[in-house]
């Protein structure tokens, strides 16, 4: 699989109009040796296919080359950005598990009521909210408000503040990028808690269980919430693929220092094996969060592991 | 029914115990944000070290001030590299301007060179041996003292072959390195290859490069690798500076904060060492838009404003106290060429009709449409009023190289159909314009997709064109497809770009020589293909061996007659330059071409 998608990225990308010497071959006091000189550098003279071919070599020897514009190695490059990232992908995740559960519990307990419907029409609203306008909305408000800033994930003063005030100014940084990351999800996430708590709620092992006298908490909680939460453990290896991965939009809108940027930047410079880099690292966590996921599920499910 | 009734009401109770937890944590994210905004107002005061300037130090023409200040500036894009000999964009140009020295420097303001790390310089009476000599007690960031070895070993640096690098044709005379010598620890000695005009001036191009700290890099061919962002986000203080900053700290995606340099070597008329700020910081935005909205809303210092943007940021003026400088017409040109190149394809077929390609090597077909052509409309329409019309290569932003009577196509469709008539063009009965063969004049004008203001100026041209006849189509290309187009296959008819002009005429050689790159009427010539070309190539090259800067411009002036009678280039427009600066700094010198803020090292603090 990861053959097959860095073989598709590099095939588009070498389909994309110019290469990454066009900005300057544009200005007028750049020499021609110049030009030639990186263009053997980097290989730009070779047909793409024999460059795909170089790449693969040197990434079968962990060597995922150098950025053009950089000139460090891109697995650097990657690791001074995957933090923020990852930071961000994890607070939104548990921001929307935190928000979702509660609300999908308590609507599937109150099936029908308004409360009920209201967290309905609220997701389903914000279901149909793409990320990018949330983000932009998000920038507005905070640029109207002046309560948040409008980007980044420090302030300007960072590095003259305190262990305590560095920490409270990420945090800052980080509230509105990450409710605009978790919305969507919050959504996603408690409408199929929803579904599920309330298949739970009428299966046999709930009447077994009242006639057996147990408690409407013990049953609701210890034993309708476990079996309806299984589904959601398996998106959780999906939400880990995405820690990555996800953030492109929102990070290019909110000007958030991670990942997403990078890649984007370098699409666009067509600094080729930094996308090829962010790419396979997206397709790995891909593969990892599925590996994740089902172990997450053979731990809380016994019967997938007595089915063996 | 019922034992759905009976959970809704023990479900209050769960929901209670569900969300005790719920409830802390919502209030305590409530006290973590408390705790921000009330920390968010604190600025930690900083204790900056004086050192006595040296002895030969440069000092400032301009009013003293006192220490202190924080410059904000935003930039849409980040340095890739703090190494020059990497660096080929702008942001990292800029950001390594502050940072890194060369031996002279030009003061845009009097359009002259002025001394920079070098103090003074002799020219032998071969006039290409140039004696520079260096200033006394100059120190780098470390306090290591700057010498001769790090003239010699820059030098060295950047013609190694191991390290291609953008500066190197700078420092080379007709494709020869100049020959450097040490003469003594504080003189050193460049030899150019013949008499170079502007030799002074891109000499200064040259960083000098602190010699301890790269020596390592340069014997291991590592060189190239050094100064790289990862090592300026682990390690700032091992990027070695002679100018006014040094890096404090990079946040990639974030911003640059650099601190004053404590061994720069310029000080003011009162004996206090410049720069006068405390902090300088770089911060990243997204593009040139998110850029003007950061200052239009008071979060940055200073910022270039296009004409398009002026009338809605001056709004804010007042607010927050700042000024919007017109600097006149900008050093950037924009013209419209046809492809005049005769050659074939691969494929043997022309790369341009054979009709049309006589119709764009006639000169009054080019003339023809350059009077055909509304500038003031372009003008008005496109810029709200904020622009020059332009006639020739030279934009009169470049006052002292600017050639104001060159000929002029004033707008006037009378007089291009008058010239159309006389090269055999006549309207039909449709009042199409058709050349004398019957053949329908139309062509196809491209522009790259990204810039919005030459999209609008061709759809202006191609009503221009309309009025005369002659059918325009317009195609918008992404800026690489058309950089391909008009530099490898050749496959187009029309384009409309621009270049950012300004500076030495010598700067032009890519263009003007028929030999260039950038030539676009018809490039890489192996020699001119008209009589005109070859006239520019020998001006062209006349110009740059002459020192009495008069003759100069009386050649290069000459230069602007012939593209302007011949028009292989039909200049459009020039958009007027804006520049805002806030008003608590002092000692701005704002100049009509480049960087606003070039003298960033002499600004202060108003009191």
């Amino acid at each position: 699989m990861l053959l097959g998608i860095s073989l598709l990225v590099f095939f588009l990308m070498n389909l994309a109009p110019g290469d990454f010497l066009t900005p300057i071959k544009a200005q007028r006091d750049i020499s021609p040796e110049y030009i030639a000189s990186l263009e053997k550098e980097f290989g730009l003279n070779e047909p793409w296919y024999w460059q795909y071919a170089l790449w693969l070599k040197h990434v079968a020897a962990c060597d995922f080359g150098y950025s053009w514009s950089y000139k460090i190695p891109v697995t650097e490059l990657l690791a001074q950005r995957a933090p923020a990232t990852l930071l961000l992908s994890l607070c939104s995740l548990v921001f929307s598990w935190l928000i979702a559960i509660p609300l999908g519990v308590v609507a599937a307990i109150y099936k029908g009521s308004i409360f009920d419907r209201a967290t309905s029409w609220l997701a389903y609203f914000s279901l149909s909210l793409p990320e990018f306008f949330l983000a932009l909305l998000a920038v507005y408000f905070a640029a109207q408000t002046g309560w948040f800033p409008t980007g980044g994930l420090t302030s300007f003063d960072f590095e003259f503040l305190s262990l305590a005030g560095q920490l409270k100014d990420m945090a800052w940084h980080l509230v509105l990028p990450t409710v605009v990351m978790g919305v969507g999800n919050v959504a996603a996430l408690m409408r199929v808690m929803r579904a599920n708590f309330l298949d739970s709620i009428r299966a046999e092992f709930v009447t077994a269980a009242r006639s057996k006298g147990l408690s409407e908490n013990q049953i609701m909680f210890r034993h309708v919430l476990r079996n309806a939460i299984n589904p959601l453990i398996t998106t959780l290896g999906f939400s880990f693929s995405s820690l990555l991965s996800g953030a492109l939009l929102v990070e290019n809108v909110m000007n958030y220092p991670g990942l997403g940027q990078l890649t984007y930047q370098a699409f666009l410079r067509e600094d080729a094996f930094v996308v090829l880099g962010a790419v396979v690292l997206g397709s790995l966590m891909l593969v990892a969060g599925n590996l994740l996921a089902d172990l997450l599920l053979a731990w809380s499910d016994p019967r997938i592991r007595h089915e063996k | 029914m019922q034992p759905t009734k009976s959970v809704e009401c023990d479900g209050a109770n769960g929901l209670r115990m569900f969300y005790s937890p719920s409830c802390a944590f919502v209030f305590a994210t409530a006290i973590l944000l408390a705790a921000c905004f009330s920390s968010c107002a604190r600025k930690e005061s900083v204790k900056r070290k004086h050192l006595p300037p040296p002895v030969e130090a440069d000092i400032s023409g301009l009013p003293p001030g006192q220490h202190g200040g924080v410059f904000i500036q935003t930039s849409p894009g980040e340095p890739n590299t703090f190494n020059p000999l990497v660096s080929e964009d702008a942001t990292s140009g800029s950001a390594i301007g502050l940072m890194l020295e060369g031996l002279t420097r030009y003061d845009p303001v009097r359009e002259k060179v002025v001394p920079g790390l070098a103090k003074s310089w002799e020219i032998a009476p071969d006039m290409r041996t140039h004696t520079f000599r260096l200033r006394e007690g100059v120190c780098w960031s470390d306090g290591h003292p700057l010498t001769a070895d790090d003239v010699v070993f820059s030098f060295a640096a950047i013609y190694d072959q191991r390290f291609p690098n953008r500066g190197a044709s700078d420092q080379t005379v007709d494709g020869h390195p100049h020959k450097i010598e040490k003469v003594d620890a504080l003189t050193i000695r460049i030899t150019a290859a013949d008499t170079y005009a502007p030799f002074l001036q891109t000499i200064g191009w040259a960083p000098i490069l602190p010699k301890h700290a790269l020596q390592k890099n340069f014997d291991d061919g590592t060189l190239m690798k050094a100064w790289n962002i990862g090592e300026a986000i682990r390690n700032p203080d091992s990027i070695v500076a002679s100018g006014p900053f040094l890096l404090h700290s990079f946040r990639p995606g974030e911003r640059i904060v650099f601190k004053p340099n404590p061994h720069y070597w310029r000080a003011d008329s009162a004996g206090k060492r410049l720069p006068y700020v405390d902090f300088v910081i770089m911060r990243f935005v997204k593009d040139f838009s998110a850029s003007t909205v950061a200052f239009a809303s008071g979060q940055c210092d200073a910022e270039s404003i296009t004409p398009d943007n002026v009338a809605w940021v001056k709004k804010s003026a007042a607010l927050h106290d700042f000024t919007i400088h017109e600097r006149g017409p900008s050093p950037n040109s924009s013209f419209i060429w046809f492809n005049q190149n005769p050659g074939k394809n691969k494929d043997g077929k022309p790369f341009v009709p054979a009709h049309k390609l006589k119709w764009f090597q006639n000169k009054k077909f080019r003339q023809a449409v350059s009077y055909g052509i509304d500038r003031r409309g372009i003008i008005d329409g496109v810029l709200f009023g904020r622009g020059t019309p332009l006639w020739g290569p030279e934009t009169p932003a470049n006052a002292k190289w600017f050639n104001p009577s060159i000929r002029q196509y004033n707008y006037s469709p009378k007089e291009a159909m008058k010239l159309l008539n006389e090269a055999g063009f006549k309207l039909d009965s449709n009042a199409r314009l058709v050349d004398a063969e019957n053949n329908p004049v139309s062509f196809a004008l491209n522009t790259n997709q990204e810039n919005p203001i030459r999209q609008n100026m061709a759809t202006v041209f191609r009503e221009n064109m309309k009025t005369l006849g002659i059918e325009v189509q317009l195609q918008f290309l992404d800026f690489g497809t058309f950089v391909s187009k008009i530099q490898d296959s050749f496959d187009y008819e029309a384009g409309l770009l621009g270049f950012t002009g300004g500076g030495d005429p010598a700067g032009g050689k890519a263009i003007y020589l028929s030999s260039g790159r950038l030539h676009q009427w018809n490039p890489c010539q192996p020699k001119p293909a008209t009589e005109w070309e070859a006239r520019i190539d020998a001006l062209m090259n006349k110009q740059v061996k002459t020192l009495d800067e008069n003759e100069r411009k009386r050649l290069w002036g000459e230069v602007q007659e012939i593209m302007a009678e011949e028009q292989p280039f039909i200049y459009l427009i020039t958009p007027n330059a804006y520049a805002g600066l806030k008003n608590k700094w002092k000692n701005i010198e704002v100049p009509r071409i480049g960087s606003i803020i070039w003298n960033l090292d002499e600004m202060f603090l108003a009191p």
